[in-house]
C-alpha cells in the first residue's frame, strides 16, 4: 500500500490560507494536558474495576471495615484458589468460549455482507430494511423470554449451546448490520472506483479493499458482540438448565446467593471473566488504527 | 483511457464474475442482506409479535396454564394508566434517557478524540477505558452498590475525606439521589462503547483532511465542529440510536441497585414492566407498557434518521 | 467392529437399566435452589443416591439460583414444561398453586401431616388444599451485640418491646456513632416488620380473608418500630436504601448497630465478618404475643408432571424423618416435628437453638395468590414511607385499601 500517498487535498484548502494562528500553548504543555486528561478519564474508569480485585483479594473480615481503605490491608488469594481449583469453572469457560467465537464469527461474517450492501447499494427496501431490523430490537428483551423458550422448545434446542446462538444472533445482528453500515458509508466511493477500473469484480472490490479498509470498524463490531455473549446472563439462565452446559455468567449469578453473598468469591469472579476480554482487546486494539486513517486515498 | 484496462482484464473470469451483469447483478444485494434477513425474520419476528399481541389479551399465569386467553382490547392498557406508578416511571425514563444519552455521547466523543492520538502507551489508555464495559453487568452493578453503600462504601468514604460531604449518604436510599446514582454506574458502564464506536470512525476520517485543516489553522473547536463531526455523521448518529435504544432497555443497573425504590424513585417503564411481568404474573400489563416503549422507541428512532437524512439532503 | 460396538453398548445400557431397577422406574427432573447443591460434593447428592438405590427411580437434579428461580420457574411452566419437583420459597406457593401449576397432594400428604411442625406445612396450604411439603424452616430471631448491650448499662437481652425500645435508644450515641438496631429498607425491612404486627395482636390477612393492617394494632407495630428511626435516630441511615441481607448485617459487623433483626442465615455472614463478635441470639422480643416470621423452602410437584408419584416419593423422602439428619449437615432446620422436641433441639448447634426454640411461636406469611406483589409493591411502599415521616396510619389506611382492591375484596 502506498503509505505516503498524500497526495490529493480537497479541493480549496490549500488556498488563502489565515495567517497561522499559532496557539499560545508550549507543545509540551498541551501534551502535559493530554496526558492529564487520559489519566483522569482511565482512573475514572478503572476505579470500580480496581475495587472489585481489592474486594477480592481482601481477607473476609476486612470487607465490612469501617472506614474502607482503599489498599487492602492483608492479601489473600484464596478466592482465586477456590474458583480455579475444580473443574466446574474450566467448564463454564470453555462453553462461554465456543459461544463466543461462533456468535462472533457468524455475526461479524453476516453483518459485513449485510452492513456493505445496504451501505453501498439502492435496491427494493435498501431503506426500510436496516429499520425494520433495528425495530426488532426495541422490545424489552425480558418480555421475549416466554416466546423464545416456546420456540426453543418447539425445535428441541432448550438446555443447549446452539439453542443460544440464534437467540444471541436476534439481538447482535441489527445492531452489528447497523454499525457496519455507518463505517462503510464512511469509506470513500474513490476507493471502489479505483478497484474496479483496475478490473476487479464487485465482489473483489469488496473483498481485496473495501474489507481491509473498514477493519476498524470490523474490530470494533466483533468487540461489542464478544463482550455481549460472553456477559450475555438473562437468556442464558433462563435457557440452560444444566450444570454442564452453564456459561461463566450463569456461574457467577449461583455465587450471588438468597441471603448473603460471597463478595470475595463474586469480585474475583468478575476479574476472572473479564480478564480474557481485556487481554484480547489490548491485542486487537492496534487494529483500530489502521485503513483511510493511513492516508491512501488515490485521485 | 483507462476504459480499456478494465475490459481486458472483465476476459479473466472468476466466480464473482456473475454478478457484473444482468439477474446476477441485480440480485447482488439481496444475496448480501439474505443471512441477515432469514436470521431476524426467523428469530425475532414470533417473539416480538406474539409480545405486542400480549398486550391486548388477558395473560397471566392462570390463563397461560389453561391456555383459555381472552381478548381484552385495550383493558391492559387503561390498568396500565390508572396506576399511579405509571407517570413516576414515564417522567423518570424521560430524565434517565436524555441524561443518559447525552452524557455518553459527550463524554465518548470527548474519550475518542482524546484517545485517537498514537501517543506512546494509547494501548493501555485505551484498553484501560474499554475496562467497564467489559466487567460482566451483574457483578459491575452491585460492585456499586457497594461503592454507594452507607455503611462501607467507598464513595461515601473518598467524598467525606475530600470535604464534598459532611458523612456518610444513602445514595440509593434517598429518594432524591437514587435515580441519579443509578445514571452515573449506566454512564460509566455504557461510554467505553460510544467511544469505540467513534474511536473507530475517527480512525476512518483521511488524515489529509485534518492535517489540510490544521494548516488553515483552523482552531480545535472549529476543526471538530466543520471537519471531524461531518465526517464522522454517520458513525454518531449510529451510535446516538443504539445508545438510546440501549438505555431504555437497560435494566440491571436500575433492578440489582435499588429494584426502582425507594418509593418508585428510580422506577422507569422498564422496571414497571418486569414488576407486572414477573412480580405479579401479568404479562398483558406488563406487555402494555413494553409495547408503548416500543411505539415510542420506533416513532423516535425513525424520526431522528429522518431528520438526520432531511439534513444531509440540504 | 463399530456396529459390534455399538450393540454391547446398548445391550449392556439395557441390562443394567433391567438388572438394578424394579419395573416402574422413572426419571424425576428436580430444580433445587443452588445452595443445597452448591458442591459435587454437597449432602443432597449423597441423599439422592440412597433414595434411587431405595426406589431405583432416577433423580435428575438441576440448581438454580434463588434470584433466577421465580423467573425461570414462571417462563418454563408457563411454556408447558419444567421440572417435576421444585423448590419453592415458601411466599411463592399460593401464586403458583392458584394458576394451577402445582400438583393437589393433599391426599397423599393428610396421613402423614402430623410429621410436620404446623406452621411450615401451614405455608404449603392453599385453599384447604395442600400444594407443598416444607423443605427446610427457618425464622428471625434478635441477635445481640453483648458488649454494646452492657456498656449501655443494660444486663440482659430485652425480652418486652419496652426493654426493647430502651436498648435501642440506649445503645445510640450519635458522638460515637453508634444505633440501638439494624434494620432493613423496602422489601426487606418489610419482612423484618411482619413479626411485630402479628406480636401486637393485629392480622395481615386473616385466613378468613379480613384485611388487618389498618387496625389500630397494626398502625401501633409500625409506628413503634419505625419511630426507633423517625424519632429515637436509634437506627444507621443504610435502613433507607438496605434491600439486602449483607447490607442489613453491615453496621451489626461494624459494631455500630448493638442490634439485628435476622434468621440463622446470619451466622455465617457475622462469624465471616467480624470473628470477634460477641454476641448472642434470643427469641424475638414479645408483644401481646410472642410472633416471629417463618422463612424457608418447600417441595411442590408439578401438575403437568407425568410422573407424579415417583415425584411424591421424592418429596416424601426428602421432607421426610431423613431430613432432620440431612438439614443438620446443612446447618439448617428441619421443619419435621421431630426436630423439634427439647432432645433434638439439644442436639443442635448452639446458636442454632434459639430459632428452633421459638419455632411454635412461628407464622406463616398470609398465603394468598398475590402475596408478592402484597409483599413487594405494598408492604414494601408502607416501610418505606414510614421511613420518611409519613404519617403510619394514613399509610396503612391506604395499604389495607391496596390490598383490598388486589385481593379483589
Amino acid at each position: 500500500m502506498s503509505s505516503a500517498a498524500i497526495t490529493a487535498t480537497p479541493a480549496g484548502t490549500a488556498v488563502s490560507v489565515p495567517p497561522l494562528r499559532r496557539s499560545w500553548t508550549p507543545k509540551w504543555l498541551r501534551v502535559g494536558f493530554l496526558y492529564a486528561g487520559l489519566w483522569v478519564a482511565f482512573v475514572w474508569c478503572v476505579f470500580p474495576f480496581y475495587w472489585m480485585i481489592a474486594t477480592s483479594l481482601r481477607a473476609k473480615d476486612e470487607l465490612f471495615a469501617r472506614p474502607p481503605s482503599l489498599v487492602p490491608h492483608s492479601f489473600t488469594f484464596q478466592s482465586y484458589i477456590d474458583l480455579l481449583v475444580g473443574a466446574e469453572f474450566w467448564r463454564f469457560a470453555l462453553n462461554s468460549l465456543i459461544l463466543t467465537a461462533s456468535v462472533t464469527i457468524i455475526s461479524v461474517a453476516i453483518s459485513v455482507t449485510a452492513g456493505y450492501a445496504m451501505a453501498r447499494h439502492r435496491f427494493k427496501g435498501s431503506v426500510a430494511l436496516p429499520l425494520f431490523m433495528l425495530y426488532g430490537q426495541m422490545f424489552p428483551p425480558v418480555l421475549l423470554l416466554i416466546p423464545f423458550y416456546i420456540q426453543l422448545r418447539w425445535l428441541g434446542w432448550l438446555d443447549s449451546l446452539y439453542g443460544l446462538i440464534p437467540v444471541y444472533l436476534s439481538y447482535m445482528l441489527p445492531l452489528c448490520v447497523w454499525l457496519m453500515r455507518g463505517f462503510f458509508s464512511q469509506v470513500p466511493h474513490s476507493l471502489e472506483d479505483a478497484a474496479r477500473l483496475d478490473g476487479c469484480t464487485r465482489w473483489q472490490a469488496f473483498w481485496r479493499v473495501i474489507l481491509p479498509m473498514a477493519r476498524p470498524g470490523i474490530v470494533a463490531v466483533a468487540t461489542w458482540v464478544m463482550i455481549h455473549t460472553w456477559n450475555e446472563f438473562l437468556y442464558a439462565s433462563t435457557f440452560i438448565l444444566s450444570d454442564k452446559n452453564r456459561t461463566l455468567p450463569l456461574g457467577l449469578s449461583g455465587l450471588i446467593g438468597q441471603y448473603t453473598t460471597d463478595w470475595g468469591m463474586l469480585m474475583a469472579g468478575g476479574v476472572i471473566t473479564s480478564a480474557p476480554i481485556l487481554l484480547v482487546f489490548f491485542f486487537l486494539q492496534k487494529h483500530l488504527v489502521s485503513g483511510v486513517g493511513g492516508g491512501a486515498v488515490k485521485g | 483511457m483507462n476504459a480499456r484496462a478494465p475490459r481486458n482484464q472483465q476476459l479473466r473470469r472468476t466466480w464473482s464474475s456473475v454478478f457484473e451483469t444482468g439477474t446476477g447483478a441485480r440480485i447482488y444485494p439481496y444475496l448480501m442482506v439474505l443471512p441477515a434477513i432469514i436470521i431476524v425474520v426467523g428469530v425475532v419476528v414470533y417473539p416480538l409479535v406474539s409480545g405486542v399481541m400480549s398486550a391486548f389479551y388477558d395473560v397471566t399465569l392462570r390463563t397461560l396454564n389453561s391456555g383459555d386467553m381472552a381478548f381484552v382490547g385495550l383493558r391492559n392498557f387503561e390498568r396500565v394508566f390508572a396506576d399511579p406508578s405509571f407517570g413516576i416511571a414515564s417522567f423518570n425514563t424521560l430524565v434517565w434517557v436524555v441524561l443518559n444519552v447525552v452524557v455518553q455521547l459527550s463524554l465518548g466523543l470527548g474519550l475518542a478524540l482524546l484517545l485517537h492520538r498514537a501517543i506512546p502507551g494509547i494501548g493501555f489508555f485505551r484498553s484501560g477505558i474499554l475496562v467497564p464495559w467489559v466487567v460482566p453487568s451483574v457483578v459491575a452493578v452491585l460492585t456499586w452498590r457497594w461503592m454507594y453503600d452507607p455503611s462501607v462504601g467507598i464513595v461515601n468514604e473518598l467524598l467525606v475525606r475530600w470535604g464534598i460531604i459532611e458523612d456518610y449518604h444513602p445514595w440509593l436510599g434517598d429518594t432524591a439521589t437514587s435515580l441519579y446514582a443509578v445514571t452515573v454506574e449506566s454512564i460509566w458502564k455504557g461510554t467505553p462503547f460510544v467511544m469505540l464506536l467513534l474511536l473507530a470512525a475517527l480512525q476512518l476520517v483521511p488524515r489529509s483532511i485534518l492535517e489540510a485543516a490544521s494548516m488553515d489553522g483552523a482552531s480545535g473547536w472549529r476543526k471538530l465542529w466543520h471537519v471531524i463531526l461531518p465526517q464522522i455523521r454517520v458513525s454518531f448518529a449510529i451510535a446516538a440510536v443504539l445508545t438510546f435504544i440501549l438505555t431504555v432497555n437497560n435494566f440491571n443497573a436500575i433492578w440489582l441497585m435499588t429494584e426502582g425504590g425507594p418509593l418508585n424513585s428510580s422506577e422507569i417503564l422498564f422496571t414497571l414492566a418486569y414488576k407486572y411481568g414477573f412480580q405479579r404474573y401479568d404479562l398483558g400489563m406488563a406487555s402494555a407498557v413494553a409495547t408503548m416503549l416500543f411505539v415510542g422507541l420506533v416513532i423516535a428512532t425513525t424520526l431522528y434518521l429522518k431528520l438526520i437524512q432531511a439534513k444531509e439532503g440540504e | 467392529m463399530r456396529h459390534f460396538l455399538k450393540y454391547s453398548t446398548a445391550a449392556a445400557a439395557l441390562a443394567a437399566t433391567l438388572g438394578a431397577t424394579p419395573a416402574f422406574a422413572d426419571n424425576v427432573v428436580l430444580w433445587v435452589n443452588a445452595p443445597l447443591a452448591s458442591a459435587p460434593d454437597a449432602p443432597i447428592y449423597a441423599e439422592l443416591k440412597a433414595f434411587e438405590a431405595e426406589t431405583g427411580h432416577t433423580v435428575e437434579i438441576q440448581a438454580v439460583p434463588h434470584m433466577e428461580m421465580e423467573r425461570n420457574l414462571f417462563v418454563a411452566m408457563s411454556g408447558g414444561a419444567g421440572p417435576d419437583v421444585m423448590a419453592l420459597d415458601i411466599a411463592w406457593v399460593a401464586g403458583l398453586a392458584d394458576a394451577g401449576l402445582l400438583a393437589d397432594v393433599t391426599d397423599k400428604s393428610d396421613p402423614i401431616a402430623d410429621q410436620y411442625q404446623p406452621g411450615p406445612l401451614s405455608a404449603g396450604r392453599f385453599k384447604q388444599r395442600q400444594y407443598a411439603m416444607p423443605l427446610y424452616t427457618n425464622n428471625v430471631a434478635l441477635y445481640v451485640n453483648n458488649k454494646m448491650l452492657a456498656e449501655a448499662g443494660i444486663d440482659a437481652a430485652p425480652k418486652t418491646w419496652d426493654e426493647f425500645q430502651a436498648a435501642a435508644i440506649a445503645m445510640t450515641d450519635k458522638d460515637a456513632g453508634t444505633f440501638g438496631l439494624t434494620f432493613g429498607g423496602s422489601r426487606v425491612g418489610a419482612f423484618q416488620l411482619y413479626p411485630f404486627i402479628w406480636q401486637s395482636g393485629a392480622e395481615i390477612i386473616a385466613d378468613d380473608g379480613t384485611v388487618g393492617v389498618d387496625s389500630p394494632e397494626a398502625i401501633e407495630a409500625v409506628q413503634f418500630i419505625s419511630g426507633l428511626y423517625t424519632e429515637h435516630q436509634a437506627m444507621p441511615a443504610s435502613v433507607l436504601t438496605a434491600n439486602s441481607w449483607d447490607e442489613v448485617n453491615a453496621p451489626f459487623i461494624q459494631e455500630r448497630a448493638g442490634m439485628l433483626i435476622s434468621g440463622d442465615w446470619a451466622i455465617g455472614a457475622l462469624n465471616n465478618g467480624n470473628p470477634d463478635l460477641d454476641y448472642s441470639i434470643v427469641p424475638l422480643p414479645a408483644g401481646k404475643e410472642a410472633a416471629t416470621v417463618i422463612g424457608g423452602y418447600n417441595l411442590a410437584i408439578n401438575a403437568n408432571s407425568g410422573v407424579s408419584d415417583a415425584s411424591w416419593e421424592l418429596v416424601e423422602w426428602l421432607t421426610g424423618p431423613r431430613s432432620v439428619e440431612l438439614m443438620a449437615q446443612y446447618n439448617r432446620l428441619s421443619a419435621q416435628a421431630a426436630a423439634a422436641t427439647d432432645e433434638a433441639i439439644a442436639k443442635l448447634p448452639e446458636e442454632l437453638q434459639p430459632f428452633m426454640m421459638q419455632a411454635s411461636a412461628g407464622h406463616a406469611r398470609p398465603v394468598v395468590a398475590q402475596w408478592s406483589q402484597i409483599h413487594s409493591d405494598v408492604f414494601g411502599t408502607v416501610w418505606d414511607s414510614a421511613l420518611r415521616g409519613e404519617p403510619i396510619d394514613e399509610v396503612m389506611t391506604q395499604a389495607a385499601t391496596q390490598i383490598r382492591q388486589i385481593l379483589g375484596q
